[in-house]
């Protein structure tokens, strides 16, 4: 038995069967990531003897009879959800030693379900990026391709799954750092319908976008995730009140009947044609599955790049603003004024990226420029909205590319911030319009890249999006990456 | 994007530059706003009535008192902590 390969779901029944222990499992992806992660970067902080002390726990549980459905199982988080006294950096020198006193909801969701934890994951600078490379810690690489990016913000959670550094993990996604990069390494992730699942204690980005959601192997771990950690909280006013349903109830329903919508502007100039004709593939296998495709048109998309930047950084530069040397993480060595303080402890523990975009953010609140880039950008972001809502008045799911092309070689994008915004035309009208999105392998291109696709659903609507992603998985043979 | 328009910026963002990173970065920002300035190619106005139905306001909780966070933890992250922030002397 390749403990490291098994999913999540296989895993649970192992463990419950006794086949293996909680601490077995755990030491299993020790092993590789002792073994391999010194050439993947994707841990920044590695809990061994925590994740010893919970699959104990873990054990008595499952011995107990008593397991839930993520008891034992080892999962890695990525390094912006806080967890009690586990570092949490964002990736950023500014959090370099940033200890949370509490746990994310998120977070103490999947404890109360006695997950074991076995470290925190690297990412893009405060999420912001779509190549892991903006990390001040880890600029993890890509398990197919050492010399490629494995995508990002979430890169460091896709790459462990991918590399089998963990069963599955927690990634957040703001304009598509789940989706980008699950498609970039081979797997499957989900951002959840804004308001699913709790951002108390995920460190803020852009919070009328951000969202966790699980990286894993496949559409039913996701799933099993995601049951976990929806839910309204009281420390986050935006989830929503509507009960929870079982993700996993309908997930083996198939596509038959189903129409799933093709926006023509997803398959135009600027996507490869090895991307569009791998997913233009999976839409003739749905079709033989029994689904209606739906030809149709999004013509706000070529507007969908500067209104989720200007959104997004509007919200970051006011959300980092409370970096300021005092409360917490980096504080300056030497300051004679509290101005000086703030001013020194910001710009030695920010990375650029991160302070073009609060430079990108003030600059469209300010005055004189608000109404010209802020408000116009909320006009669109309601256009947006109205052209979803009209795909979903005629069909039941969006299929499109999750990526223009599969993963690069840093050199390619990484240093053009106007190269890596554009690479994000894909994923970032999901999380405008706040919609639930999966994104999971749909072939490799002729050097063994994955390609990813998109799912994306009406708002509330992951049961949908995971059946039909499902559905493919079931006749897909996925090709693991070889370390 | 000019020098003085991202010095500006920056003193509005609480960051500072050396002058030679300034300057890559005028450049940078020039090409982004490029960029977001094909927004203005559309014809929309913004609805604000449309908006916040993200906020869910049903089922608010009680308006009780909580036990908060303690304040050893609090601090536990800030720099020279004597059972309170401590900052450069702002008052003569």
């Amino acid at each position: 038995m390749d403990i490291s390969k098994m999913t999540v779901a296989a895993l649970r029944e192992a463990l419950d069967k006794k086949e293996l222990s909680a601490k077995e499992a755990a030491q299993s992806y020790f092993d590789r990531i002792e073994k391999y992660d010194g050439e993947l970067d994707c841990y920044i902080t590695v809990t061994k003897d925590k994740a010893f002390e919970q699959a104990e726990k873990a054990q008595k549980r499952i011995d107990a009879g008593e397991a839930a459905p993520l008891t034992g199982i080892p999962m890695a988080i990525k390094d912006n959800i806080c967890t009690e006294g586990v570092k949490t950096t964002c990736s950023s020198n500014i959090l370099e030693n940033f200890i949370p006193p509490y746990n994310a909801t998120a977070m103490e969701k999947l404890d109360s379900q006695d997950i074991v934890m076995l470290g925190k994951v690297s990412m893009d600078e405060f999420a912001m990026g779509g190549s892991t490379q903006t990390s001040a810690f880890k600029k993890t690489k890509n398990p197919y391709d050492k010399a490629c990016v494995p995508g990002g913000s979430s890169g460091g959670s896709a790459a462990a799954v991918s590399a089998d550094f963990c069963a599955a993990a927690l990634g957040s996604d703001t304009g598509g750092s789940i989706r980008q990069p699950a498609a970039f390494c081979g797997v499957t992730g989900i951002k959840p319908t804004y308001g699913r699942v709790s951002r108390y204690g995920l460190v803020a980005f852009a919070s009328s976008l951000d969202q966790i959601g699980p990286v894993a192997k496949n559409s039913l771990d996701c799933a099993l995730i995601l049951n976990a950690i929806c839910g309204n909280d009281h420390h986050d006013r935006t989830t929503a009140l509507d009960a929870v349903p079982d993700f996993t109830a309908n997930i083996d329903k198939g596509v038959k009947g189903l129409k799933i919508a093709l926006p023509k502007e997803f398959f135009a100039e600027g996507i490869d044609d090895d991307v569009k004709s791998a997913v233009m593939k999976a839409a003739k296998d749905y079709e033989a599955m029994g689904a209606e495709l739906v030809e149709c048109s999004m013509p706000s998309l070529k507007y969908a790049i500067p209104c989720y930047y200007i959104l997004a950084c509007a919200e970051a530069a006011s959300n980092l603003s409370r970096y300021d040397g005092i409360k917490y993480g980096h504080r300056t060595a030497s300051a004679d004024s509290y101005e000086e303080l703030i001013i020194k402890s910001r710009s030695e523990g920010f990375g650029d990226e991160v302070k073009r975009r609060i430079l990108l953010g003030n600059y469209c609140l300010s005055s004189g420029y608000y109404d010209a880039y802020y408000r116009k950008a909320l006009a669109l972001r309601q256009l947006i909205r109205k052209e979803y809502n009209d795909i979903f008045d005629e069909c039941d799911v969006i299929l499109t590319p999750t990526t223009p092309s599969v993963a690069y070689r840093p050199d390619e994008k990484v240093d053009d911030p106007v190269k890596m915004y554009q690479a994000d035309i894909c994923t970032v009208t999901v999380n405008i319009a706040g919609l639930p999105a999966a994104s999971t392998t749909c072939g490799y291109n002729t050097n063994g890249m994955p390609i990813g696709m998109s799912v994306v659903g009406r708002s509330f609507d992951e049961a949908t999006v995971l059946q039909v992603t499902n559905a493919f998985e079931k006749g897909f043979e996925p090709v693991k990456p070889k370390l | 994007m000019d020098l003085n328009t991202v010095k500006y910026l920056a003193d509005l963002s609480k960051l500072e530059y050396s002058d030679e990173k300034l300057a890559k970065t005028a450049d940078e920002m020039t090409s982004i706003m490029e960029l977001m300035d094909t927004i203005k190619d559309i014809d929309i106005t913004y609805d604000a009535h449309k908006d916040n139905h993200n906020v869910f306001l049903d089922g608010i909780r009680e308006d009780t008192v909580m036990p908060s966070m303690p304040t050893e933890k609090v601090l536990s992250n800030a720099v020279n902590s004597k059972n309170c922030f401590v900052v450069p002397k702002v008052v003569e």
